[in-house]
């Protein structure tokens, strides 16, 4: 079976180890059987990546470099700060060329419903890009909120976690473009749930590795007590309908 | 590989919405991907009622035999349950006690819990308590005093201390005391963890635990049989440990029915 790791770090991190590199990262997607993977490089989150170009030359070595490296089984999903005042990166949603964008609110401390963002966001999804965000770092608040601002902005909801099931269901009621990442959502027989609920269409497999474990969803998605098509559809179907295929 | 989850729970809980509380869905899936048995505290004895709790998991014991254990849970404050439990401890199917300093808030190694752990050394029943660093109830620390000042009881420490950053003080204070343990369930705990807790502790020192049904026991058995662990380092993880520390308490029924549980 396809499968599509959509939550991926690469690179060295503060709070522990990682894969560091490209060749290591492979090297857990075979252990896991896991086929493909959307990467964020680690400097991307825990640097500012306004700062790439000159941590690239630094280390010698490029993302373009990473992804030549892993021959078509990681996708680049790279970081955006849309700031004013020349803070933010890129300088603007014209310079996306990605499928899937993601941003860090709190941790890059932007306002995700700010001026510059809402226009950010507008004009990604006239672009077609989807964005990813973290509900372990902002929470689901924000994201509810961007979602009724941006209606069409197709949003992937990374780690949102398991105690949050009543208000993750609420949620993807009322805004048909959320999707879910599973990695986290680890209550017990929780996928199941959501895929009756909400649709096997809105989950998409992801892991959050190494931040989050990456072996106990992986042996989950082989054993999850759905229809086979399902199954295929959490394993890589969503992520090909939110990035597009190619991507991944 | 049959498997034992050392850790697990049964019912429906206050903080959050659980899809499958209930001991058929946990015994179908278990069967599915090879766990053998499974040890349960009820969420109504964790939460507020150790009494009625207790009994529905005797119940769920009953219902599913050598499928389903029982940690049956002390109150640090209810040291009158101490009577019933005495009377409980040696039922079929029942594998020790259970303590959850976090939501009794009342330190593990605290005035309250003494009777109950004198009762578990009494029955040498193991005791599978909650291990949370930095907490003020539950740190390893304070499970290491117990085990310290209760040499006799086997001592399980729930997620090996729950966060990250105290992984590898868990793993050290268990490698120093001999009958203190490690238990592997947690969403924060991943299999690269693991194989550090394995290292750290030593393979006879870590028991596999899912804390199903707050946790899918997929997610956490998935977690082991991936791990990068010897043969031997998984057997140990995933059931030889259990097995030797509960010992006769894993095996069949020894005497048929529930109507001498105790405590009704």
């Amino acid at each position: 079976m396809r499968v599509v790791d959509a939550h991926r770090l690469l690179g060295p991190r503060p709070t522990g180890p990682g894969p560091d590199t490209v060749v290591e990262l492979l090297d857990d997607l075979d252990r896991l059987e896991i086929t493909e993977a959307a990467v964020t490089p680690s400097w991307m989150i825990h640097g500012d990546p306004r700062a790439g170009a000159e941590y690239e030359t630094a280390r010698g070595l490029t993302v373009d470099d990473e992804l030549r490296a892993a021959a078509g089984r990681l996708t680049l999903v790279p970081v955006v700060v849309p700031a004013s005042a020349g803070t933010g990166w890129p300088a603007s949603p014209d310079e996306v060329r990605a499928g899937l964008v993601r941003a860090c609110p709190v941790r890059h401390r932007f306002d995700l419903l700010g001026p510059t963002a809402t226009a950010w966001w507008h004009a990604l999804d006239e672009r077609g890009v989807a964005l990813a965000v973290d509900a372990s770092e902002c929470g689901l608040r924000p994201v509810a909120a961007l979602a009724a601002a941006v209606p069409g902005l197709r949003v992937l909801i990374l780690s949102p976690g398991y105690r949050e099931l009543r208000r993750l269901a609420e949620l993807l009621e009322h805004a048909p473009r959320l999707h879910l990442e599973t990695g986290t959502i680890i209550a017990a027989g929780a996928l199941e749930w959501l895929a009756r609920t909400v649709g096997a269409h809105r989950l998409v497999f992801g892991t959050g590795a190494p931040v989050w474990d990456a072996a106990g969803p992986r042996f989950q998605l082989d054993h999850l007590d759905l229809p086979r098509a399902d199954v295929a559809r959490i394993a890589h179907g969503s992520w090909v309908d939110l990035a597009g295929e190619g991507t991944a | 590989m049959s498997a034992i989850d050392i850790h697990g729970h049964l019912g429906t809980w206050s903080d959050f919405f659980v899809p499958e509380p209930s001991a058929a869905w946990l015994v179908a899936t278990n069967r599915r991907i090879g766990i053998t048995a499974v040890g349960v505290s009820h969420l109504v004895a964790v939460g507020h009622d150790t009494a009625v709790g207790n009994r529905m998991a005797l119940a769920a014991a009953a219902a599913y035999p050598e499928k389903i254990g029982v940690w049956l849970v002390a109150n640090p404050h209810r040291g009158s349950e101490v009577e019933t439990l005495d009377r409980q401890l040696d039922l079929p199917g029942v594998w020790g006690l259970k303590l959850h300093p976090d939501v009794h808030e009342h330190p593990v190694d605290g005035p309250g819990y003494e009777p109950f752990l004198r009762l578990a050394a009494e029955h040498r029943a193991p005791v599978l308590t909650h291990g949370q660093t930095r907490s003020p109830w539950s740190d390893p620390e304070a499970v290491a005093s117990v085990a310290g000042s209760h040499p006799g009881v086997d001592l399980l420490m729930g997620h090996a201390g729950l966060w990250p950053d105290g992984f590898r003080r868990a793993a050290t204070l268990a490698r120093a005391h001999d009958r203190l343990y490690l238990e592997t369930c947690g969403s924060r705990l991943t299999d690269a963890w693991l194989e550090r807790l394995v290292s750290w502790a030593g393979p006879e020192k870590v028991l596999f635990g899912s804390d199903a049904c707050f946790l899918d026991p997929r997610v956490g058995l998935g977690k082991v049989l991936h791990a990068r662990l010897g043969q031997e380092e998984k057997e140990l993880v995933l059931g030889g440990n259990a097995r030797r520390i509960l010992g006769g308490r894993l095996s069949a029924p020894r005497h048929a029915g529930h109507d001498d549980e105790g405590g009704r």
